[in-house]
């Protein structure tokens, strides 16, 4: 089944989304990878707000990558932008979901121990190495935090425009495709 | 500077600076074929759904010019040189000077972090990187150079196992599946697998690495590493790990071997995991500066 959501999206939406559906996204995303779960971590454990930009991303999406950039004429713009495997965020995932208020995560892979029942959240597949065609679905790059972290690493606020095919392949009701 | 090897230099500054951009920007025809028929045999809708947008982003990264995936990894160079081929300056400096460039240009991600301080040089260079490998062919006077640009989610899961001799040979096929089975769709699958048998810790790795560099379809030269090829290629596909782990026939591509004699005491065996999107591109130059082929 296809469904389309728009972003920021209520939680409530994402119940009828079942695994093997396929997805299309609108709206704001932003990107997340390694360092930046770890600094989000460093702020929870610190009790630290987060900078104000972030109280824009309730209920959108969080994607698992580390897009190539390049500042043209002072405006950045996504060269490539597919997915990086989501495994290596497993230990942090459930508390910084938490603690933004998303739920919906999109990677490559699939996560272990993430707690989609009680935190209401989805994992959504987009195809690995499928850098090129994502760069045609992001439409604007709207903000971008911690770039001190390297461009790759940097939080990345995004608006996308039917950005898909996603399948779900961790469901609200914790059915994964994964075996 | 002699003259002729500044315009040998010069010419594999050129086509290096090419074949860069032609591996992260376009898929070589072997992988793209095997995707084309692979669409027209799966029948699974998921499967279906990945296959599509795979072979549009062949089509349009080539198109646009712009990287297939935004891990333009680490950029494998990998050298054949023949014993008469000129003395050339220096190659980490050329491929130093080419790469920094690209990273702008094309442009690449920068994928050079201090394992101590953890800063990107954001130039993909610097310390011991990117990694260059050269190999002296006797009674050559060409060079052949290579290059593999490695993303990090497939080399995560590379491998060395050091096993016993005793048993080495019957338990290595069963513990690599048992690897591929493990890392399910963190790699990218379906994935290629280059293998070192035999040889010592680093040699095994190395020729590992240099398995990938042979075209899928194409098996090895000896009877009995071939048919280990196909063995453990076959078994590999009975995991149904598929496209990106969600399911499917094909979980690995292609398996590739490479031998070297063992140490009586050791039976060593280098894993490399390569992704689907399995880039490299290469070019033969004689020592006259006469491109052989390019690739």
């Amino acid at each position: 089944m296809r469904h389309n959501i728009n972003l920021p999206t209520k939680v409530e939406d994402l119940l009828p989304l079942k695994i093997g559906d396929i997805v299309y996204l609108n709206g704001s995303i932003i990107t997340a990878r390694d360092l930046a779960h770890k600094r989000i971590s460093n702020y929870i454990h610190e009790k630290k707000p987060l900078p104000h930009s972030f109280n824009k991303i309730k209920n959108t999406a969080l994607y698992h990558c580390g897009p190539i950039i390049k500042k043209i004429n002072e405006k950045y713009k996504i060269i490539s932008a597919g997915p990086t495997t989501s495994a290596r965020m497993n230990s942090v995932e459930n508390d910084i979901i938490k603690f933004l208020d998303i739920h919906i995560l999109i990677g490559k892979g699939g996560m272990k121990n993430l707690d989609e029942k009680n935190l209401k959240v989805i994992y959504l597949s987009y195809p690995g190495g499928c850098g090129a065609v994502a760069s045609r679905m992001i439409k604007e790059v709207v903000h971008v935090e911690w770039l001190d972290l390297g461009s790759s690493e940097a939080v990345w606020f995004l608006r996308v425009d039917q950005f898909g095919p996603l399948i779900v392949a961790q469901d609200i009701s914790g059915n994964s495709l994964y075996k | 500077m002699d003259n002729k090897i500044e315009i040998l230099e010069k010419k594999i500054t050129g086509l290096v600076r090419k074949a860069i951009k032609q591996a992260v920007t376009t898929i070589p025809e072997d992988i793209f074929n095997f995707f084309k028929k692979l669409y027209k045999e799966e029948d699974n809708e998921i499967s279906q759904t990945q296959l599509r947008l795979i072979l549009e982003n062949f089509q349009y990264g080539k198109k646009a010019e712009i990287p297939l995936c935004q891990d333009t990894g680490i950029l494998n160079f990998y050298i054949k040189l023949g014993n008469k081929f000129p003395i050339i300056s220096s190659f980490r400096n050329i491929i130093d000077k080419v790469v920094q460039e690209a990273t702008t240009d094309i442009p690449l991600r920068s994928n050079s972090v201090d394992p101590i301080t953890n800063k990107n040089t954001e130039t993909n260079i610097g310390l011991n990187s990117p990694p260059i490998s050269i190999e002296i062919i006797d009674s050559s006077s060409d060079i052949e150079i290579f290059i593999l640009p490695k993303g990090g989610g497939a080399e995560n899961i590379s491998k060395l196992f050091m096993l016993d001799p005793i048993d080495g040979l019957e338990k290595f096929p069963l513990i690599i599946k048992e690897l591929v089975q493990e890392a399910g769709g963190k790699p990218c699958p379906p994935i290629i697998l280059g293998i070192g048998l035999g040889g010592d810790a680093s040699n095994s790795m190395i020729l590992a690495k240099k398995a990938l560099l042979r075209p899928i379809g194409v098996r090895h030269e000896r009877q009995d590493v071939a048919e280990l090829e196909l063995k453990i290629k076959n078994s590999l596909n009975e995991l149904n790990i598929g496209i990106m782990g969600l399911g499917g026939k094909v979980t690995c591509i292609d398996v590739h071997i490479e031998v070297s004699m063992r140490h009586p005491a050791s039976f060593p065996v280098g894993v490399i995991v390569q992704c689907y999107c399995h880039r490299i591109a290469s070019f033969k130059i004689n020592k006259e500066g006469e491109l052989i082929y390019e690739a």
